[in-house]
């Protein structure tokens, strides 16, 4: 029972003290049992504050705090941090918010602002009474870090890891890395091209010892928690066996071609979306590494045509599966562009209308000169359709995915340098070519390409007529005015979704938002964490997002898993179940109720009784009120703690 | 190349336009610069001066130009309602321009309005512009030199005040009839100006209010509104709303001027060129005075501006604008210099000096006024002749609907 408490009420400026009659709820309060000093503050987080407040509490002897404040969410460290400063325990620290719940929430009814505000530090108060002081515990970890998915970001992740001295398993599904960003040909970075920046990340990684790439790969289960997972690894063979074979030379790739020529088994190259056919037999594309063949065995009818021409095709080689352990863990798994339904702005219908990533696939494979053709047709118009699979108003993907304003505008910049005279209009719903990318957009403006904007209710239409596509508009900076454009190849400026991933949800509990993207604790506080410990996330299989702030957020999840494991220890949040094992019997209902699988069951004195896994443990108490015999309880949240609080508020007169 | 359905529905109007991207690069030829680089924000209608409730620009005639809906922009009458303050193009985020776009357009309509397709030519095409200019005065020197030839003997051609009698040049003819064949001369070249004008204003009257058919104002309100054909002739009243009144003071100056001293040798040219040289206090002298004071000075000043591109409204300067103030330039100081050699009674410099006088004056008047940059005179104080009747039109059928 602590009795030598420390109330502070702060104004907040006029945020809490302009509704909140501070003073009275200080004298209310500094006659509460235990209370031994309360005072107002104007801003308790400020640095004079929070040094009184140490000295308070050297001078006073006290053994419990209060803040009544702002949320804890934004302010909880902070005052523990001062309890620990001042050599009192963290968790005899208790927050009050009489910010966001009282003076914001009452702004109307001062007076009854006034009293709630009493009641949440008397609350808050009683609960300060009866808190223990708690040591974290902590727990080993290993410092080796999976990152799942080689492209971009997945590359970066791996090469920042390794120069920080973790070991890395880099696992990619595909037989080759590099992901999405080698398919774009010139990327709006002056100069670059997704195939060299693949390229580049790709010899970085081949360069460090410290990492372990996997092709072909998948994680198939996984256990164990933060710390020391251990994930079970499904290698599907390459059917080509690089082991003593030279594979640089010309003769080499020259062999590589012909097994692709003898390959009697074709189909559609999802690289290049359909556009052109590849073989089962297959060799990278240019911005595809390692530069190796390997065999699509969904579609390889083991003819054995390749093996004969080309030394090194083992077409006997067998899955193999790899248990690895890994402190944490990085998916990097990305996205996939958005593809158009069926009718959707005439796809599929309409014959020249096409999506971006299908109209970049066919910028990088065409050459340079001469005129942009479309099935053998002149191209001297595009009309590029914004927000295609994004900022839906029916449809889950409401959100705007970032990258295609200025994907789309760069390639209008694109097509306009490479086949000059050929003229660009954009039926948009708002330019969102934000920071530096709004370049792009002056640019285009300025060599006169055309923009239309339409209202989100009342999007333009694609239709034929006569022979030719057209595209109607009802243009809100033309007054509104219903206006027609001709267009020899319509372009649906598509957005991102996440790439189908159910297997690694499941296996990794990850979890997921309304729009399919993982989803992270808080955009801000928590960017690229997730609710489950040691499993970060990074590039655009967390929202839609370019190569620049998929490598952003791949550098913070690399240096916040590596501060992670990397000591070889984690200290854990003490506030956790925890099992009265003589009353338990072991039903299994807190099993159950258990949304982050932390509780097993284990053998105590001859009987079966659930354990809590430390790790896993959120202290988020939803075994409590399942288990029947009341064997569980909240080490910082004791039913006693919490029936005080209730007491304190049901007293008040 | 522009293609135009109209579907008229209960509320007026509504058509469906076909965008034509090669509008632009013509209008580049009457001056627009950069204005593709427009991205809509609005800014430059939001600070322009002039901008009315039912006339807004000129963001929305540069989108327009833009989309190449020539229809609209015919029937439009704000390039007129623009005065090119140029706070616009100043305030402009993207440099686009718009006060030039106005401009352009306002050379884009004259050439619109102008049935002959003469007008066209002259701002589009140097040779043409030149050409015509060259070709009306060496019609003038003709003429002198057929039918006005000067006298062998010089002799009797000095006043007793010790000037030049301009009248009595030409062997055998009289003074009368002399100045008789001037004012015919003067009368046809004002014929020929007013016929084309008028009809090109009438042109521009079948565009913006006939054919606009949003509106038909009763014959009544055309006589009630008249008063802002004189009114806006004269003051140029909404010059005076943009942020540098100077300008207003300058161009009123040098257009009263112009009008004195037009008026002067149109009207009453047998009053104007006499033989005596009158005292300095006589009207006639004064009047000439004032005029060319107001000439010159508007003349030095833009000049000026023009080739330090000083200001927004000076930064462009389409090929007809510095031919435009060249010519009028000319003009005066060749004026001046015949006033000048009369007095000093410089006998064939007069006679020489006043042939090139009106090989100036005659190609700029016959040329410029219904065909380029002077045809604003009357395009201006139209315009908002028409903007006004239109306006009073609508406020009046609304009143009856209710
Ligand atoms: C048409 C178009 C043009 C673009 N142009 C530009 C541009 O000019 N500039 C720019 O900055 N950005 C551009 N982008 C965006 C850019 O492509 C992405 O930002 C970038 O590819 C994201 O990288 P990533 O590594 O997060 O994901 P990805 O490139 O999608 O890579 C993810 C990798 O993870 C692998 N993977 C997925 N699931 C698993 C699994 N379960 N196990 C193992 N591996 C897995 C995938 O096979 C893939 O290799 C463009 C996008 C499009 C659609
Ligand atoms: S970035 Fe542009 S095109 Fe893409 S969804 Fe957002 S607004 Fe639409
Ligand atoms: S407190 Fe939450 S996370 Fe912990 S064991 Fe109970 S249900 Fe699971
Ligand atoms: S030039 Fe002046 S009057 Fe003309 S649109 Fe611009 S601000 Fe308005
Ligand atoms: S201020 Fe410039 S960019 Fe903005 S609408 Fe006007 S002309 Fe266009």
């Amino acid at each position: 029972m602590r009795n030598r408490i420390a109330v502070y009420i702060c104004h907040c400026g006029s945020n809490i003290a302009d509704h909140v009659d501070v003073e009275a709820v200080r004298d209310a309060i500094a006659g509460e049992e235990g209370v031994v000093l309360a005072k107002t503050t104007m801003f308790a987080c400020s640095d004079s504050a929070q040094s009184e407040m140490i000295e308070d509490i050297r001078e006073n002897d006290i053994d419990g705090m209060v803040v009544a404040s702002c949320s804890p969410k934004l302010h909880l460290f902070t005052f523990r941090s001062v309890a620990e400063r001042a050599g009192l325990n963290p968790y005899n620290y208790v927050q009050a918010n009489i910010r966001e719940q009282v003076s914001w929430a009452h702004s109307d009814k001062p007076e009854q602002a006034t009293e709630k505000a009493l009641q949440i530090v008397r609350m808050a108060v009683a609960k300060a009474r009866l808190s223990a002081p708690l040591t974290p515990p902590s727990i080993t970890s290993e410092n080796v870090i999976l990152v799942v998915g080689a492209g971009v970001a997945g590359m970066r992740a791996a090469i920042e890891l390794a120069d920080m001295g973790s070991k890395v398993y880099l696992i990619e599904k595909d037989h080759y890395v590099g992901g999405r960003a080698g398919q774009w040909g010139n990327l709006h970075v002056p100069g670059v091209k997704g195939e060299g920046l693949v390229k580049d990340l790709y010899e970085e990684v081949a360069g460090r010892e410290g990492i372990t790439l996997f092709t072909g790969t998948e994680v198939i289960s996984s256990s164990g928690s933060v710390g020391s997972f251990e994930l079970t690894l499904r290698r599907s063979p390459r059917y080509f066996n690089p082991k003593g074979i030279d594979t640089s030379g010309s003769e080499f790739t020259g062999k590589v071609r012909k097994a692709v020529e003898a390959c009697p088994e074709e189909l559609d190259d999802d690289y290049d979306f359909g556009l052109t056919a590849r073989k089962a037999f297959r060799h990278s594309h240019p911005g595809q590494f390692p530069d190796l063949p390997s065999v699509d065995m969904q579609a390889c009818t083991r003819c054995g045509k390749c093996a004969e021409i080309l030394e090194g095709v083992d077409l006997e080689q067998e899955e193999q599966r790899v248990t690895v352990k890994a402190g944490a863990v990085i998916l990097c798994t990305g996205f996939s562009p958005y593809q158009p339904q069926e009718g959707e702005f005439g796809y599929g219908e309409i014959e020249n209308v096409i999506s971006l990533q299908e109209f970049r696939r066919m910028m990088a494979l065409s050459g340079s000169g001469g005129r942009l053709l479309f099935r053998g047709r002149p191209v001297n118009t595009i009309s590029y359709i914004y927000c295609v699979g994004s900022r839906q108003l029916e449809g889950d993907n409401k959100y705007c995915s970032r990258y295609c304003c200025s994907a789309a505008i760069h390639t209008a910049n694109l097509v306009r340098e490479k086949f000059p005279g050929v003229r660009n209009f954009h039926f948009h719903r708002g330019i969102r070519s934000y920071g530096k990318l709004e370049e792009l957009y002056e640019i285009s403006c300025s060599e006169g390409d055309i923009y239309f904007q339409s209202r989100d209710d009342e999007l333009p239409e694609v239709i034929k007529e006569d022979g030719e596509t057209i595209v109607k508009i009802a243009d809100i900076l033309t007054s509104g005015r219903d206006i027609e454009v001709g267009a020899d190849l319509v372009v649906l400026v598509t957005g991102m979704v996440p790439r189908d991933n159910s297997r690694l949800v499941d296996v990794l509990k990850v979890p997921v938002g309304r729009d399919r993207f993982f989803n992270e604790v808080h955009p801000k506080l928590k960017p690229v964490e997730v609710v489950i410990d040691g499993i970060y996330i990074a590039g655009a299989c967390q929202s839609p997002r370019n190569i620049n702030e998929s490598m952003n957020s791949a550098l913070s999840a690399a240096v916040k898993s590596n501060s992670l494991v990397s000591s070889g220890e984690i200290e854990l949040e003490p506030t956790m179940a925890a099992v009265d094992r003589s009353l338990c019997g072991w039903c299994g209902e807190c099993a159950r109720a258990c949304p982050f699988d932390a509780i097993v069951r284990e053998q105590y004195e001859g009987k079966e009784v659930a354990a809590v896994n430390e790790a896993n443990c959120k202290g988020c108490g939803m075994c409590l009120p399942v288990c029947p015999v009341n064997a569980i309880q909240l080490t910082g949240s004791s039913d006693a703690e919490i029936e005080s609080m209730i007491e304190a508020l049901i007293d008040l007169k | 190349m522009i293609w135009m359905s109209t579907i008229t529905t209960g509320w007026g109007v509504i058509s469906m336009a076909r965008i034509d991207h090669t509008f632009a690069s013509r209008i580049e030829m009457f001056g627009g610069i950069d204005f593709t680089a427009c991205y809509n924000c609005g800014h430059c209608t939001a600070v322009c001066p002039l901008v009315e409730e039912n006339a807004s620009f000129p963001r929305r005639m540069l989108r327009y130009t833009i989309l190449g809906m020539e229809e609209d922009i015919q029937s439009s009458l704000d390039p007129w309602l623009c005065y090119y303050c140029g706070d616009c193009s100043e305030t402009c985020p993207r440099q686009s321009n718009p006060g030039e776009i106005m401009m352009s357009l306002r050379r884009y309509l004259t050439s619109v309005y102008d049935w002959t397709g003469f007008s066209r030519r002259f701002y589009t095409s140097r040779k043409w512009e030149f050409g015509s200019i060259a070709a009306v005065a060496a019609v003038v020197v003709l003429l002198f030199a057929l039918f006005l030839r000067p006298t062998a003997d010089p002799s009797g051609l000095i006043n007793a005040d010790g000037g030049v009698k301009i009248n009595s040049f030409v062997e055998g003819m009289s003074s009368e009839t002399f100045v008789s064949v001037i004012e015919i001369g003067d009368w046809v070249m004002a014929a020929i100006v007013s016929f084309f004008l008028l009809s090109n204003i009438f042109n521009m009257y079948l565009k913006v209010v006939v054919r606009n058919r949003k509106v038909s104002p009763p014959l009544s309100l055309y006589v009630k509104e008249a008063w802002n054909l004189v009114y806006h002739f004269a003051t140029q009243i909404k010059l005076s709303k943009c942020s540098d009144r100077t300008y207003w003071g300058l161009h009123w100056l040098l257009m009263s001027g112009y009008t004195i001293m037009f008026t002067m040798i149109v009207l009453f040219l047998p009053w104007f060129q006499v033989e005596k040289i009158h005292p300095i206090y006589h009207p006639q002298r004064f009047l000439g005075y004032y005029a060319t004071f107001g000439l010159l000075l508007g003349l030095i000043v833009w000049s000026v501006q023009r080739i330090r591109k000083s200001g927004e409204k000076h930064r462009y300067s389409h090929s007809t604008d510095w031919l435009f103030l060249v010519m009028l330039f000319l003009t005066t100081l060749t004026g001046i210099l015949v006033h000048i050699f009369r007095i000093s009674g410089m006998v064939p410099q007069t006679y020489y000096t006043f042939v090139i006088h009106l090989a100036i004056l005659v190609p700029m008047l016959v040329v410029e006024v219904p065909f380029s940059k002077w045809s604003h005179l009357a395009y201006r104080p139209f315009a908002t002749y028409f903007y006004n009747l239109i306006n009073s039109a609508r406020m009046l059928e609304e009143k009856k609907k209710k």
